[in-house]
């Protein structure tokens, strides 16, 4: 049996507050979101590691034009640099820039239920 | 040796079309089919690709159906589908057939509609076009697809000082190619004023940013080597890379850098036996300002974080030292989906033709042509050039 992070446990995770990835043994890579196999040199034995609560905005943009069945407007979206991670998610209120630092605020979930961390300016 | 050659080409006007799939793609065929001077009993298989139809119109199974339409009933059709870059992975695949010999003449192409002929609204084609994102981890934040290359684009101001108003010098000039083009969505020119005037999409995109939702179809004849001097006017494919980068954008190591399209690059100039700074022109997928600073950087034609500047300053205009989307590309030309990747092969083989009427670069000899789709997890470039 395999104990690599599925979906469903990462999800579970970001409801808790607690951001999941996993970090490989062979290449040293680590990733926010759980795969089978390392992206990079295909090892199975990725370890799931937590990643930090706290880090700094890699890119950033904001949604003026939102998607069915989303009517907010003017969101801001965010990739963030957690320690050797990167995860996207969803900013709760303010405005930062790339560079600015952040932390886990919570999460938000759509429609279908598929779940995102989200995040707020330090 | 070319790997194959395009004999015949044809596409729409791309735009607003009320339209079933099966008569809009018929058009392109049967046009690709008299410029080469065949009929559908001379090819022996069609690749053919579309991207979002079974989302968009209940239509999923459309290769018999428009071989059918078309007069080809009976022979091999496979359809691809692989984002904004299905057509030309579709391409990819008949010129490896051609080339391999099982194949001596293909049919390839694509059709798609986006605007609201299909029946859908802008809110809902936004969230069918997102679905070219993760649906477990980029979807869920609400990410759009101008919201995908917002993301790339943002960084690279942030590494390379890139500013929004070389994006909208990026628009003015694809706007301006674009009104020489008959087949383009938007034949009005633009100004940076106008551009950097227009409603906020996704930052740093405004509206003038980003492509039109459009409707279109485009097909190209392609022959093998051996059997290309018995057409006239052949172009030759002399190479081409495909390559995908990881997925999400998160796990990405560089995401600005579309690591993809440098891989795909990199073997379509191998197998071409050429470099970057031997292409005369190029054909890019422009779907947002943005993407085609990053795809010009990424295609070598200029330095790493040059694109701004470029296109500021003219050198990609029709008149520069690299001329980009003479076509006027995704951003006027416009964007049906799985019709965009042979619309490139249609461009340049008309540029290296002599024949792209009043928008004809002057003296290219060779040309090319570089397709992304997903979150720039998919890309195909291609490398073609006049036969001698
Ligand atoms: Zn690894």
């Amino acid at each position: 049996m395999s104990d690599r992070l599925t979906h469903a446990e990462w999800s579970d995770a970001v409801e808790d507050g607690d951001l999941l990835g996993q970090e490989c043994p062979d290449c040293g890579k680590v990733q926010g979101t759980p795969k089978a196999a390392c992206p990079d040199c295909g090892s199975r034995g990725l370890e799931t590691v937590e990643l930090p609560s706290e880090g700094t905005v890699y890119t950033e943009t904001t949604i003026h034009v939102p998607p069915a069945p989303i009517e907010e407007r003017g969101y801001q979206v965010v990739v963030v640099q957690l320690g050797d991670a990167r995860v996207m998610g969803r900013l709760t209120d303010g405005e930062v820039d790339i560079g600015d630092s952040v932390s886990v605020s919570g999460f938000v979930e759509d429609h279908e239920g598929y779940v995102a961390p989200t995040f707020a300016a330090e | 040796m070319a790997r194959a050659a395009v004999v015949g080409a044809g596409m729409t006007k791309f735009g607003v079309h009320d339209t079933p799939l099966q008569e809009l793609f018929g058009r392109a065929a049967l046009d690709a089919f008299d410029d080469a001077g065949i009929t559908p009993d001379d090819v022996d298989a069609f690749y053919f690709g579309n991207a979002m139809g079974g989302q968009t119109e209940n239509d999923t199974h459309l290769g018999p159906k428009l071989a059918s339409h078309v007069g080809m009933a009976g022979i091999p059709v496979q359809r691809y589908e692989d984002a904004c870059a299905t057509s030309s992975n579709a391409f990819k695949n008949a010129v490896e057939a051609v080339e391999a010999g099982v194949h001596d003449v293909a049919l390839v192409g694509g059709v798609e509609r986006c605007t609201p002929e299909t029946g859908k609204d802008t809110p809902e084609m936004t969230r069918i076009f997102a679905s070219a994102s993760h649906r477990q981890y980029e979807q869920p934040t609400g990410l759009t697809f101008p919201g995908v290359f917002a993301l790339f684009t943002q960084r690279h101001m942030h590494e390379h000082g890139t500013t929004e108003e070389q994006l909208a010098h990026v628009a003015v000039k694809n706007h301006g190619n674009g009104s020489l083009n008959p087949n383009a969505h938007f034949g009005k020119q633009t100004t940076v004023e106008e551009a950097l005037d227009a409603p906020k999409i996704a930052d740093p995109f405004r509206l003038m940013d980003c492509c039109p939702f459009s409707d279109g179809a485009s097909a190209v004849v392609i022959v093998s080597d051996d059997y290309a001097d018995s057409f006239d006017a052949p172009v030759d494919v002399s190479g081409i890379g495909h390559a995908t980068d990881v997925v999400p954008i998160g796990d990405k190591d560089q995401p600005h850098v579309t690591q993809a399209a440098r891989d795909a690059a990199a073997q379509a100039y191998e197998q071409a036996d050429t470099t970057a700074d031997a292409m005369d022109f190029a054909e890019v997928h422009d779907c947002f300002t943005g993407a085609e600073i990053l795809a010009s950087e990424a295609l070598g034609l200029v330095a790493e974080g040059e694109g701004g500047p470029a296109a500021a300053e003219g050198r990609t205009a029709r008149d520069g030292d690299i001329p980009i989307n003479p076509s006027g590309g995704l951003k006027a030309k416009g964007h049906p989906i799985g019709a965009t990747g042979t619309a490139q092969i249609v461009e340049l083989t008309e540029h290296l033709r002599g024949d792209a009427g009043e928008r004809q670069l002057d003296g290219v000899e060779q040309g090319v042509a570089h397709n992304l789709g997903g979150d720039a997890a998919t890309t195909v470039v291609t490398v073609m050039e006049a036969r001698q």
